[in-house]
């Protein structure tokens, strides 16, 4: 209550003038000598909700946003542990313990599972990223201006085709009897090469699937990174007597590291989710590619099809949130302890 | 300077947050509106039956002093002119009943999550559609709906009188009835679909049995190598696995590789693992070594009717009438050369069942503010021609006119804002008042030729209960998808090899006690309703 | 006037060139494939499969995809009114709080980020969250349920602050502070005109969120007349192959038969159309510094 009287004066007077800034500044050290321990922390926090009035201000609507539209849900990660049921509220169902979870691990592919998709998402992350900088540097070097843009925007059409497209548009290509790759190497006497009976091979073209569709827009990230970098810094550097690759790698490269570094924890976060689509579209009932080819979220969805389960859907994406937590904070533990200013939070 | 650039700030952001205030105000209040209007008039029509002399008073001797709105849950699209027709749908309701409508759909797009969703989360609705396929047997089970064995003789007693006490037999779930059954008789057996001018034109044999169908694909084959011989996508286990035991006179779509026959309905077995297993496995393996079975069919998501419409395949292995008399009428009309035959399997195995009552209802879930008024209008909906001819068929004379006894629609599907059947009132079709368009005189024969053969479907009133074995019927879900799929499509070299595989696979997954369980019910369920 | 370029110049130069078309070409064949295939009978698709030049024309996809003009025409409105509105309020909070979260005095700036980064780690899954806006929210029907799901993300607040750290540096504040400027007005005068390229970017990845979102329509709206674009065309193609997924033993069939193939690809045409004409638009801002150190140079 105190702290409360004491930061509303802070705040109030503040802006009147450097004195009163002082005094009341003065005041406040007064208090936390009498109130200590978690107290403190709470005047602290106080403390500083006066002096950025602003800019908690400013703050706010995220805050607000993200407390109705995603925290509140949350009380539902509940229905893991319980058994649904029509009749009774979430909290009236009957507690089932880990019995919701049992599916993820029946079918003895949990291992594969989770390996699939980790595997599948740091090859997105890792590929993805370092082709959208090269794309990026080399876009950023030409000259030709309707060339640049015009290539940019070609770049950007493949996030447009859905992956119901893609998937149309690949089995045109592969498929065994009449694909156009079958027809093409027929025209040279070659063997026909059954491409949807062969798993290995869909682990490069799935990852090229995906770099092919997502280039455009990520290597948008980086674009912008790099316009946003100041020309002095080149012109500096060229009559230094850099050459264009040096400068290229002793300045742009560094900026996007940032931004590198950002985009890569973010992923990691979910590495245990996404590109449902990709998969399901690409791969959909063809059992013969599942080693190699099915992921989590793809697993989950045929399994729930059958069943409805909300409880069950909801632990399946415990176990996905808690594998990118637990990693999520090691990844940004390591990262602050070398350079606090690359973390994410 | 300081404060002057404060108060621009803080006023920005008050617009803003106007703004958004406003939005969700405009649409909100909607919302909120049709929210408290249930609320207020919900509570209190439930209560008693008798009283309340002051209001309206339906014929049907309910409490209708309460105006209401009912909502009404659809599957499907909302056809174009749903406005209009609700509208003079309403003005009845409204005089008759002191009630209003809604009809919402979920549209095809992801429904049976929208589904699932609307019934979990508790939302007031009146009615909603259910069918085997929208697992009406689990959703009743787990209390999804309400007990209608009450509400029935006093909000709808002429609908009760209506519909056959054995089709109220046959929705009850645990001796409770939680669906409206439609009386409409209809078959959706399947059977073989062929082009009858290639089979005249190279004398190939009427397919009426799988052998006859082998011979026929066979003769396909040699005589146009580019056609498919019959049509197929990746969904093997519902065109090419249940067909094939259809033929072979088993029960229905049973999970888990359960086996029940017809002509024994008290034994049941595991056809999965099986002599008779290995034996289909066999002849799909021959079929894809022939060429019928496309080697990418895993991944083909083509309907199965276009490849026969467009000329692409010879056959479907097994289609139910009324979907193909809608393939002779696009084939009619874009190569009115070609000829389509169909043989249904009733022909083969001896016998035809018409669909079970659980096949097309309506329930009214348990959230339901109105379930009496809702019973009433779907009595309405059912015994009161007006009503019902406008929901099926539209405004007579701007959607449809009637020319000697025949439906005949205004303009094309493509120009028509009400095509036929176009709320996807299947359920409350009335065999009394419906209307067929003349195309329809095919179906209406196979129906008449089945009708000789039918014998009742058993399987569909048996509601299983899965809470018990969920995490294995999950989990035998991914390792049939992975290793009997492409069994089934004739994928694997090795047959025995490849059925011992799964069924490995299948027992590390639980397979034996969901087995023995589903067994369990299913003696429970043979003896309680009498089944011999 | 620039001066004298090394060398490796020209080998860049060619680097870049024949990468960009490579690539190009890559991402236009698929394209002209759809175009073609939009432009194709669907009998012809079915039969023969695709080509890049139509093997039989036909425009029964598009006539399809525009049976009821009024209707597509409405959903495009919807669309383009909840990309314009949402973009603009989201561009306007996610700045903010990406402002918010680059300055280093603002003490608790990590431990907000984690409470925004968190809510990408967990959540509490489909059905808590629709009886949220269903019932307590009461967003049935509501343009703001079209516009509340994807307004802010933690992905593009993030990138955000990224963006103004670099593009602000962090004297600027200081000195902006000295001339007696207030935090919303540095944000106002100082961050927004600096950062256009990053508010571009993030500008551009909502506005192509609302563009593509068919979801929310899906969830929360039963009045079609409120459908958004990908959504009202979904339904078209998914009323066909919700046929064909279904069994025979369904018995449902519905009303007119869909040309299921050149529908798809002509409704990927009539959503993509209006971005590609809108897209050099916003490049401007990706060019911008280039050219200015071009000249300068």
């Amino acid at each position: 209550m105190f702290e409360l009287f004491t930061s509303y004066f802070y705040g109030k007077y503040r802006n009147a003038g450097k004195l009163h800034y002082t005094e009341i500044r003065g005041f406040t050290i007064v208090v936390s000598n009498v109130a200590g321990g978690r107290k403190d922390a709470m005047r602290h926090f106080l403390q500083e909700l006066s002096r950025n009035r602003i800019l908690f201000l400013m703050l706010l609507p995220t805050l607000i946003y993200f407390l109705i539209n995603s925290y509140f849900p949350m009380v539902g990660v509940y229905y893991a542990f319980t058994q649904f049921d029509f009749n009774s509220g979430l909290f009236d169902s009957a507690f089932v313990g880990l019995k919701n979870f049992e599916f993820l691990w029946k079918s003895g592919t949990l291992f594969r599972l989770t390996l699939n998709t980790v595997g599948y998402n740091l090859a997105f992350i890792v590929l993805g990223n370092v082709l959208a900088i090269v794309c990026a540097i080399l876009l950023s070097e030409l000259r030709i201006k309707w060339f640049k843009k015009l290539t940019q925007s070609i770049m950007f059409l493949p996030y447009f085709v859905s992956f119901v497209i893609l998937s149309v548009i690949v089995y045109n290509v592969f498929n065994y009897d009449s694909g156009f790759l079958n027809t093409l190497l027929a025209q040279f006497g070659a063997e026909p090469v059954d491409v949807y009976n062969k798993p290995v091979i869909w682990i490069f073209l799935i990852i090229l699937f995906y770099l092919w569709k997502n280039l455009g827009y990520s290597m948008v990230i980086y674009l912008a990174t790099i316009t946003g970098i100041s020309e002095e810094y080149y012109e500096a550097a060229k009559i230094d007597g850099a050459n264009i690759f040096q400068r290229i790698w002793y300045i742009t490269v560094p900026m996007l590291k940032t931004t590198f570094v950002m985009l890569l924890l973010f992923a990691l976060g979910s590495i245990m989710k996404g590109q449902f689509d990709l998969f399901y579209q690409l791969i959909g009932n063809n059992g013969v590619l599942y080693n190699t080819t099915d992921i989590l979220d793809t697993y989950v969805f045929r399994s729930l099809k059958v069943t409805f389960d909300v409880g069950m859907a909801t632990a399946a994406g415990l176990y996905q949130s808690l594998f990118g937590f637990i990693l999520i904070m090691t990844v940004n533990w390591i990262i602050r302890k070398i350079n606090d200013e690359y973390a994410l939070f | 300077m300081k404060k002057k650039s404060l108060s621009k700030g803080s006023l920005m952001m008050l617009t803003l947050v106007l703004i958004m205030a406003l939005l969700s105000g405009c649409g909100g209040g909607n919302g909120n509106n049709a929210g408290s209007g249930n609320d207020s008039s919900g509570g209190k029509s439930g209560n008693d039956g008798s009283s309340s002399a002051t209001g309206q008073t339906a014929d049907t001797g309910i409490d209708t002093s309460k105006r209401v709105e009912l909502q009404v849950y659809m599957l499907g699209d909302a056809p174009k002119d749903l406005d209009k027709v609700m509208a003079e749908v309403n003005k009845m309701a409204q005089a008759e009943l002191n009630t209003t409508v809604k009809f919402n759909y979920t549209s095809w797009t992801d429904w049976d999550q929208k589904y699932k969703l609307l019934l979990s989360s508790g939302q007031a609705i009146d009615l909603i559609f259910t069918a085997d396929w929208t697992s009406y047997q689990s959703y009743a089970k787990k209390g999804a709906f309400l007990a209608l064995d009450d509400l029935l003789p006093k909000a709808a007693p002429e609908l009760q009188k209506f519909v056959p006490q054995s089709m109220w037999d046959g929705v009850k779930v645990d001796g409770k009835i939680y669906t409206i059954p439609s009386t409409y008789k209809e078959y959706v057996t399947n059977g073989f679909v062929w082009r009858e001018d290639l089979r005249k034109k190279y004398d190939l044999p009427v397919p009426k049995d799988l052998e006859s169908f082998e011979a026929y694909m066979d003769g396909i084959k040699q005589n146009e190598p580019d056609m498919m011989p019959v049509s197929l996508n990746s969904d093997v286990k519902n065109n090419l696995h249940y067909i094939y035991t259809e033929l072979n006179k088993m029960i229905g779509a049973l999970p888990y590789g359960m086996g029940v026959k017809y002509e024994n309905p008290t034994e049941v077995y595991s056809f999965w693992g099986s002599e008779e297993h290995k034996e289909e496995l066999k002849v799909m393996k021959r079929w894809a070594d022939k060429g019928f079975i496309p080697k990418n069919v895993l991944n083909i998501k083509d309907t199965m009717q276009d490849p026969l419409t467009s000329g692409k395949a010879a056959s479907i292995f097994g289609d139910n009438p009324t979907r193909f008399n809608e393939s002779v009428i696009a084939v009619q009309a874009s190569h009115p050369d070609w000829e389509l035959g169909y043989t249904p399997f009733g022909e083969t195995t001896g016998y035809a069942s018409p669909v079970h009552p659980i096949h097309n209802g309506f329930a009214v879930p348990k959230n339901s503010k109105n379930p009496e008024r809702a019973l009433a209008f779907y009595e309405k909906l059912v015994l009161d021609q007006r009503y019902n001819q406008l929901t099926e068929y539209g405004i007579e004379g701007t959607n449809y006119t009637v020319e000697d006894g025949y439906y005949k629609m205004i303009g094309t599907s493509q120009s028509n804002g009400f095509p036929r059947e176009a709320m996807n009132g299947w359920a409350w079709r009335n065999p009394e008042y419906m209307l067929f368009d003349k195309s329809f005189d095919g179906v209406k024969e196979i129906f008449a030729e089945l009708d000789k053969i039918q014998k009742p479907d058993l399987f569909l009133s048996f509601a299983e209960d899965y809470t018990s074995y969920q995490a294995e019927k999950a989990a035998l879900e991914q390792v049939e998808k992975q290793y009997l799929y492409p069994l089934q499509a004739g994928l694997v070299d090795d047959v025995d090899k490849g059925l011992a595989t799964f069924m490995e696979k299948a027992k590390q997954a639980g397979l034996e006690k969901v087995q023995q369980e589903w067994t369990k019910q299913w003696e429970q369920y043979v003896s309680e309703s009498g089944i011999k | 006037m620039r001066i004298k370029e090394d060398k490796y110049y020209g080998l860049l130069q060619g680097l870049s060139y024949s990468v960009t078309i490579l690539f190009s070409i890559a991402c236009l064949l698929p394209f002209l494939l759809i175009i073609s295939a939009s432009l194709t009978a669907n009998d012809s698709i079915i039969r023969d499969g695709y080509h890049l030049i139509p093997s039989t024309f036909s425009l029964e996809g598009y006539r399809t995809v525009f049976r009821f003009p009024e209707d597509v025409l409405r959903a495009y409105g919807v669309t383009f009114f909840t990309t314009v509105v949402g973009t603009t309020l989201g561009l306007f909070f996610m700045t903010m709080a990406g402002y918010v979260l680059s300055r280093r005095d603002f003490k608790y700036r990590n431990a907000f980020s984690f409470y925004i980064y968190f809510t990408t780690l967990f959540g509490g899954g489909l059905v808590p969250w629709y009886i949220l806006y269903t019932k307590y929210l009461h967003l049935t029907d509501s343009y703001m349920a079209l516009i509340l799901p994807g307004l802010m993300t933690p992905f593009l607040i993030i990138l955000m602050k990224n963006f103004i750290r670099t593009a602000v540096p962090e004297e600027l504040f200081e000195s902006a502070k000295i001339d007696g400027a207030g935090d919303f007005r540095i944000y106002w005068r100082i961050v927004l005109q600096l950062s256009m390229p990053g508010i571009a970017t993030v500008g551009l990845f909502l506005a192509l969120h609302y563009w593509n979102d068919w979801f929310s329509s899906s969830l929360y709206i039963n009045d079609t007349h409120k459908y958004q674009l990908q959504f009202h065309l979904y339904n078209v193609i998914n009323s066909a192959s919700f046929i064909a997924n279904m069994g025979a033993g369904t018995g449902v069939s519905l009303a007119g038969d869909l040309p299921t193939e050149s529908t798809k690809m002509a409704m990927a045409i009539v959503v993509t159309g209006p971005v590609l004409f809108l897209y050099p638009f916003i490049q401007r801002y990706f060019v911008k510094g280039l050219t200015i150190g071009a000249v300068k140079g």
